[in-house]
């Protein structure tokens, strides 16, 4: 088979050559082997760093780094397909990636999971919205076994949680261990605010009633 | 009516002059009550307001035929399936059913543990009820993990379906004199012929009669039922008895 040089311009799905020449960047991805695109866009080729020769010291020789790697292939997304000049930029989603904090809503509480939908992405509010999962053992990083989500969560609290999984298909796994994280605003059944009096407990301000969530430690 | 036991509708007000006072303790509101700050009782149900000066207590004694579980209360169900952890049992019809441990017995461990079959009827205690999850069950103490007779019902019988205003009276320390309720007495004493009989009541509305004979089932829930739908008073359900055990000889 002769080797054929990586397209400029690929669309999702497109061959742009085998994993034994390039390596996979962002934007690409592995099937079979092969590498295709995953996104509209252009094709970089990012040559690796240069290996360089035996390091020479005074009083020692150290070995060559690794030797040379395969060069990288990316795809960047188009930020102006359009040939008129007056079409705006179009807006990127923004997606959330492992370790970001998320601001999210409860929507429904089982004994072993909350099931919240994710609004709020570092700063960036999101388009759409992600379902999340916060299991029971995700809660708190203490008496893990211990976790009454009642006690921690109600349905339409808004929580502040951390990505540690991009999960399946329909869920992204969240986790409130940290202390920094968890409740920041709820209502009481009697429908007012609540504020926060400790880790473990909101007040209703009006009637004095207390009730129990994973509160977030206020900044 | 006597006025200590005034009639209330949802939403009206009630008059100061019927909520007691206490010079220590604060007053409880029981079921059927809403606190409105700041000094507002509403109360939420129709029936008959009912206060207690002692403990500074007060609430609505409504009946009503639809079982809402609340926690820590006792009741009678039906094991519908068995999954890997839990049982799944009904509490009462057309509800999401009520989740019970497979251990949450009196020393119940992985090896030595009951193994209920769909249609086993349980008397459990509520161990988890709110508005926005599935309830939960148990039939051990959570502290002391005694059973306190709680756990499967064995014996032959069948379960009644009876009003919850009714289950409550049955349940109390003394049905006849506080609940106006002698019909038990009086089928297991002289107007029944001393029939012998067991029962299980539970307050979702569930009453399980067992016994020896069927006979004395049938009788014994027939003349809870109809106690109950009659409402009958103490010399209704003397005569109920005696026409039954009358009819069923």
């Amino acid at each position: 088979m002769t080797t054929t040089t990586p397209p400029t311009l690929a669309i999702p799905g497109q061959l742009l050559g085998p994993a034994s020449r390039y390596q996979p960047g962002p934007g690409t991805h592995l099937h079979e082997s092969n590498l295709h695109a995953s996104l509209v866009g252009q094709v970089h080729i990012t040559q690796p760093a240069r290996a360089l020769g035996p390091a020479k010291r005074l009083t020692k020789i150290t070995p060559a780094p690794a030797p040379a790697e395969l060069p990288t292939l990316s795809v960047t997304p188009a930020t102006q397909l359009a040939s008129a000049p007056s079409r705006e930029k179009k807006k990127r989603e923004v997606l959330p990636e492992v370790g970001n904090v998320v601001l999210c809503r409860v929507i429904r509480i089982t004994p072993r999971q909350a099931v919240v939908a994710i609004l709020v992405c570092g700063d960036t509010v999101l388009e759409a919205e992600w379902q999340g999962l916060i299991r029971v053992q995700d809660v708190r990083a203490t008496e893990k076994d211990r976790v009454k989500i009642y006690e921690s969560f109600r349905p339409g609290d808004v929580v502040r949680a951390e990505v540690i999984s991009l999960g399946d298909q329909t869920n992204y796994y969240l986790s409130t261990t940290r202390n920094e994280l968890g409740v920041i605003s709820a209502v009481s059944e009697a429908g007012n605010t609540m504020v926060p009096v400790s880790w473990k407990e909101l007040m209703d301000p009006k009637s004095g009633l207390m009730e129990l969530r994973k509160v977030a430690q206020p900044q | 009516m006597s006025n200590d036991r005034p009639l209330v509708l949802p939403g009206e007000t009630i008059d100061l002059s019927l909520i007691p006072s206490h010079p220590k303790n604060p007053l409880r509101l029981g079921p059927g009550l809403r606190h409105i700050p700041p000094s507002d009782i509403v109360p939420t149900a129709a029936g008959e307001l009912i206060t207690n000066p002692v403990k500074n207590s007060m609430w609505v004694e409504y009946n009503s035929n639809r079982y809402i579980p609340s926690q820590n209360d006792i009741i009678l169900a039906q094991i519908l399936r068995s999954t890997s952890d839990f049982y799944l049992c009904s509490l009462a019809p057309h509800t999401p059913p009520a989740t019970l441990p497979h251990l949450a017995f009196e020393g119940a461990t992985k090896k030595t543990r009951p193994v209920l079959l769909p249609g086993q009827l349980v008397y459990a205690r509520v161990s988890l009820a709110n508005a926005h999850m599935d309830p939960e069950l148990e039939c051990v103490h959570a502290s002391t993990g005694k059973a306190d007779g709680l756990g499967p019902i064995t014996g032959t019988g069948c379960i009644f379906d009876v009003s919850l205003g009714f289950a409550r009276r049955l349940l109390m320390a003394r049905p006849a004199q506080d609940g106006g309720l002698a019909v038990l007495e009086m089928l297991g004493g002289e107007e029944g012929g001393g029939m012998a009989f067991e029962t299980a009541v539970g307050r979702n509305g569930r009453v399980w009669v067992g016994s020896a004979s069927a006979r004395t089932v049938v009788v014994v829930g027939r003349a809870l039922q109809e106690t109950d739908r009659g409402r009958l008073g103490v010399e209704g359900q003397r005569r109920l008895v005696k026409k039954l055990v009358r009819e069923m000889s």
